[in-house]
């Protein structure tokens, strides 16, 4: 899915798109993140795994700006955007698909999408961005009248990628996209978060499913307890006893 | 049991106050559904807007419908003023009920002091005109009224179902957080909504005052079939509170033709009743 | 009970018994007489409505059918005016436990839906006394009815009536403010579903407020008939009542039983005050401008403040001496069931969260309940504690079935549970959270036992330095092993630990794991739901893996880790083509 007229990078100097420094996050009764730092370049696919409770979500929310941090800094193409809000966000060309989705469930699936393009910069490309959009999610088109809330938790998972997509970012968070789904959801899923990286989109993926995120990335890092615990090439941290302990406590026998 | 034609007369008289329960419940049904605001003031701000009506039309021969051209634009001030308040010292959904009475209370003392508690009654020469459909007859006040609530009640859904505004609006409601995510600009939407509101309540106080006798303390008078309305309709639903009116005016009608007139209180009451206990989840 | 209290009441009312004999003139009586009226009307109202949280609108209803049964039977009936106030008691209880048992067993009807629900019952009683031999229409006269010559005037009479009325109004209320039934309505306020869990029947105590409540109006009514003389259907089944009192007791301070009297007293006399000349008006807007300013500004109300600033300045009151628990009974043997949920299924919307799971407990274990996000694990403790009821299947606790019972008796029972994401009772303080499980959980303490008690649990958990605290001013450690002081002071004979050490740094983990080996050595058996698998395997000695709302694997813990399934539901399975 070409998007607007970006220059297609070669592998050159890597960008810097997305920079967490250092972050503090303690906010009411959400896992909190301490002393955390991560990094996104431009056209890069980064997975974040780790178990349950480890604070994920917590990161995905403060990088979006709906957290607010304690202390540390988060720079999006150099810019500082620490204190800003999840609309200046989204006007920086960074979309989120949430974790369960949220979905406007009173609304159809059409209008979710239109809620996607609501920034004045998607607004004017609506009809194309849609077209495409349906194109990567052809179940979407024929259910484009049905409302949101009666679809099925894999239907809504491709509204919620549809919906982050209108906005034409340049960043994409996702959370958790294998949640609560059958497992060939998830294969379609995953070919579909393919899809949208070979088209220039840079991604940071949240994923409890360590191995269908690590297979995907290009690098990873793993969290636990709200640390990142260890990072690197994703096929050389999956060798690693580090992520099965992390999941399942001290492995007994060599993977 | 009652002439065909007074049947007919007293159903065609259900049909223009289920009108006039539906514009007032139209503003009541949007804070409440979209912003979570119970508004108890919005019965004394339509009272406010009916004496304001009343006063521009007696004394200063302005007619009728174009005090609503002052009353609209003030009232939707009013409207942003109280969400304002809201939002600062961040009122509960119950809560709101409680500091919009204290309003109410304010707006009617207001009201008496001003207008005295004694009864008014708005003479224009609307009153006088009768439209005849066979041998029904349809006043222009009441007529006008009913298309009033229909047009405004269509044009709100059409906004929110159609234009950008309305879907962001929608979207606010369901989820701010998640809409401001996608550049809804919550705070903003919700100062729109709850002045638009407050001039629904506006124009339907002009509408009550073509029609009706006024005095302060018929402000609470309305407040029961008007939540009954907005409740049967689903909170939040434009066009809900126009039908559970004219359903809810329709039914008093019938019974007050069939037995007495005295019966009719307990139609929309029963109905309210019937439908908090009976519909399943939440409203 | 408050001495204090209690002296204040033995001298008070006397005192105020004697003002007839002062011959006032009928203006100041009068005025007395409506401040009385109004301090019944508004404690009666708080009873129900300010100490659970479910604001009535309809207290003019059950005001309503005390006047026109007092109407009826000595307008009418001619019956002695004295006679027919227990009778207007009864008709207005009547008419409240009748709606209560119907409104009550519907959970979505609370907050503003209780409201608009009981405005609506007022509306319609009105309407069908006013269309019946009732009423009719012309109103009831009531001014042949003799007034027994109480007080050297009618006036006196009157205010001597209202005022042991409003004494023993203000006794109930105060009375039930101390006692067991007034701890479970704050619960029930802050937090419903949880004080149910905790073991509060809250159902049985709603009903039981409510119609305390409603025979009180009633007989306020009932006095109110005669004093006014002519009553119409107008002037009683409306929005004014209710919304008086709704007024008065916030004022005043709607979670203390004295809070209305105040703000009775207040409003009434601003009114009276006002009421002379143009100031009637000016009186009925100051009382708007009060009401917005004490919602925003001092939502405790005037009491509420008051007692706030006093407490902050009065020494601290000394905490109880712990008491350590008696240990667990031993109903029976180490190692036997204990609890055995057979064939579960739970269903919500399109998701089945359990299918038919069937699982066991021994007595004495530590068992670990793990499975990725979304297996069902916190549907299951739900089930188990009573907040959901399961489509199908037992859950058989100390050999009985718990399904048809009440939520309230799994904690009767000997079960108790910490949540998640912590869910104390935010206006209690720590050791009134931990002293209210103690109160209703499977021992059914008194109140100064089960404070002991606490604070022994809270002393357990290190939370002892903290006891007087509110919830909000703990941060999360805290009130995750409050939630855990919670459950312990129950004295549960199972204990279900659900995520306690999510968001706890790792030497706060260690602790907690060593605080639960405590408990289980002090004779609770303990279900251990948790993500973090180094702790997991730390303790248990038993694990039972769910994912999809099914069992894929049970049994040694470290076996159960290795298990291929097991590995996959976590880390899930790579790409089929691989790379």
């Amino acid at each position: 899915m070409p998007t607007l007229e970006r220059p297609m990078k070669q592998a050159a100097e890597p960008s810097r798109l997305l920079s967490v420094e250092s972050i503090n996050v303690s906010y009411g009764d959400a896992p909190a993140l301490w002393d955390l730092s991560l990094h996104v370049n431009e056209g890069e696919l980064v997975s974040v795994v780790g178990p349950n409770g480890a604070g994920k979500t917590t990161l995905i929310n403060t990088i979006m700006r709906l957290l607010p941090v304690r202390s540390g800094r988060i720079t999006l193409r150099g810019e500082d955007v620490t204190r800003m809000s999840a609309t200046q966000m989204c006007n920086r060309d960074v979309s989120i698909v949430p974790e369960g989705r949220l979905l406007f469930g009173q609304m159809t699936v059409e209008e979710n999408l239109d809620i996607g393009c609501y920034r004045s910069l998607a607004r004017p490309r609506r009809s194309e961005t849609m077209e495409r959009v349906y194109a990567l999610f052809p179940i979407l088109k024929e259910r484009r009248w049905q409302l949101a809330g009666t679809l099925s938790g894999g239907q809504q998972q491709m509204v919620a990628f549809g919906r982050a997509l209108m906005a034409h970012p340049r960043l994409l968070l996702i959370d958790e996209p294998s949640l609560g789904l059958a497992p060939s959801i998830v294969e379609l899923v995953f070919e579909a978060i393919g899809q949208i990286h070979r088209s220039g989109v840079s991604i940071l993926l949240i994923e409890q499913n360590a191995a269908r995120a690590m297979d995907a990335a290009s690098r990873a890092y793993v969290l636990e307890g709200g640390r990142i615990v260890t990072e690197g090439d994703p096929q050389q941290l999956m060798k690693q006893p580090a992520i099965r302990a992390a999941y399942l406590g001290e492995a007994e026998h060599p993977v | 049991m009652p002439s065909l034609e007074l049947l007919g007369q007293s159903l065609l008289s259900g049909l223009f106050i289920g009108g006039l329960y539906g514009l007032l419940g139209l503003g009541l049904s949007l804070s409440w559904g979209m912003l979570r605001q119970i508004n108890l003031a919005h019965f004394a701000l339509a009272f406010l807007g009916a004496y304001l009506t009343y006063q521009l039309s007696e004394h200063f021969k302005l007619d009728p419908f174009l005090t609503m051209l002052i009353i609209v634009p003030g009232f939707f001030l009013i409207g942003m003023a109280m969400h304002w308040m809201f939002a600062k010292f961040k009122v509960t959904p119950f809560n709101s009920l409680l500091v919009t009475f204290g309003l109410a209370v304010i707006i009617e003392s207001l009201i008496q002091w001003i207008w005295s508690a004694d009864y008014r009654k708005l003479e224009s020469p609307y009153n006088d005109i009768k439209f005849q459909v066979g041998k029904l007859f349809l006043p222009l006040p009441e007529l006008m009224t009913l298309l009033i609530a229909i047009a405004l009640s269509i044009a709100t859904w059409a906004l929110l179902r159609y234009t950008h505004l309305g879907k962001a609006m929608r979207a606010m409601s369901e989820n701010p957080k998640m809409a401001s995510a996608f550049g809804i600009n919550e705070p903003m939407l919700a100062l729109l909504l709850s002045g638009a509101a407050s001039a629904f309540a506006g124009v339907a106080g002009a509408c009550l005052a073509l029609s009706f006798t006024l005095a302060p303390s018929q402000i609470y008078a309305w407040v029961g079939v008007v939540f009954s309305a907005v409740m049967i309709g689903g909170l939040g639903n434009p066009l809900g509170p126009l039908v559970a009116g004219i359903v809810i005016g329709l039914s008093e009608a019938a019974t007050m033709a069939v037995t007495a007139p005295a019966w009719a209180p307990l139609v929309s009451f029963s109905l309210l009743i019937a439908v908090l206990l009976l519909r399943p989840g939440k409203v | 009970m408050d001495r204090r209290v209690i002296a204040a009441f033995v001298v008070l009312v006397p005192l105020l018994a004697a003002v007839p004999l002062l011959k006032l003139p009928a203006f100041y009586e009068t005025f007395l007489y409506l401040v009385l009226h109004w301090i019944v009307l508004a404690t009666s109202w708080n009873i129900l409505s300010g100490y659970s949280g479910y604001f009535s609108f309809g207290h003019g209803a059950f005001f309503g059918v005390g006047i026109y049964t007092t109407a009826v039977l000595s307008g009418k009936l001619d019956w002695p005016f004295l006679s027919t106030l227990p009778v207007a008691a009864l008709v207005a209880a009547v008419f409240g436990v009748g709606l209560g048992a119907i409104v009550f067993r519907l959970p979505r009807l609370r907050g503003e839906l209780f409201g608009l629900l009981t405005l609506a019952i007022t509306f319609v009683i009105g309407t069908i006394i006013l269309n019946t031999p009732i009423d009719g229409g012309p109103g009831v006269y009531l001014s042949a009815v003799p007034v027994p010559a109480i007080g050297p005037t009618p006036s006196g009479s009157f205010y001597l009536i209202i005022l042991a009325l409003a004494a023993l109004v203000l006794w109930v209320a105060y009375w039930i403010y101390t006692a067991r039934l007034g701890s479970g309505l704050f619960a029930i306020h802050d937090d419903e579903d949880v004080a149910e869990v905790q073991g509060v029947p809250t159902f049985r105590y709603k009903l039981i407020a409510f119609g305390i409540s409603c025979a009180f109006a009633g007989m306020a009514g009932g006095i109110h008939s005669v004093f006014v003389s002519y009553v119409t259907v107008g002037e009683v089944f409306n929005i004014v009542v209710p919304l008086n009192v709704v007024l008065m007791s916030v004022l005043g301070g709607s979670r203390h039983w004295f809070g209305p009297a105040v703000g009775a007293t207040v409003i009434t006399a601003l009114l009276y005050a006002f009421t002379a000349g143009d100031f009637a008006v000016a009186g009925r807007a100051a009382i708007g401008f009060i009401l917005i300013a004490v919602i925003l500004f001092m939502p405790q109300g005037i009491l509420g403040q008051l007692l706030r600033y006093w407490r902050k300045r009065a020494a601290p009151k000394p905490l109880p001496q712990p008491l350590p628990p008696a240990p667990i009974p031993r109903t029976g043997q180490s190692g036997e069931l204990i609890l055995s949920v057979e064939g579960v299924t739970k269903q919500f919307t399109g998701v089945r969260a359990l299918s038919d799971v069937t699982l066991q407990v021994h007595r004495g274990e530590i068992l670990g309940l793990v499975g990725p996000n979304g297996s069902g694990k916190s549907t299951m403790v739900n089930v188990i504690t009573g907040l959901y009821k399961p489509e199908a299947g037992r859950v058989v606790f100390n050999g009985t079935d718990l399904v048809p019972l009440p939520s309230f008796q799994a904690a009767h029972a000997g079960i108790a549970r910490t949540y998640q994401i912590p869910r104390p009772f935010a206006s209690l303080t720590v050791l009134e959270n931990a002293t209210l499980a103690g109160m209703f959980g499977g021992r059914q303490l008194s109140r100064s036992q089960a404070e002991r008690q606490a604070m022994h649990w809270l002393e357990f958990v290190g939370l002892a330095e903290r006891a007087g605290a509110l919830p909000t001013e703990l941060n999360l450690h805290q009130r995750k092993f409050l939630e855990l002081a919670r459950a312990l002071a129950s004295a549960p004979q199972l204990v279900l630990l659900d995520e306690v050490l999510a968001g706890l740094t790792p030497s706060e983990i260690n602790n907690a794991i060593t605080l639960v080996r405590e408990i289980r050595n002090r004779g609770s058996t303990v279900v251990f739901i948790e993500h973090n698998m180094r702790a997991v395997l730390e303790l248990c000695e038993r694990l039972i893996v769910l994912n999809y709302g099914q069992i894929i694997a049970s049994g040694d813990p470290r076996k159960v880790i290795a298990d291929p399934e097991v590995i996959s539901a976590y880390l899930g399975t790579p790409h089929e083509t691989g790379r």
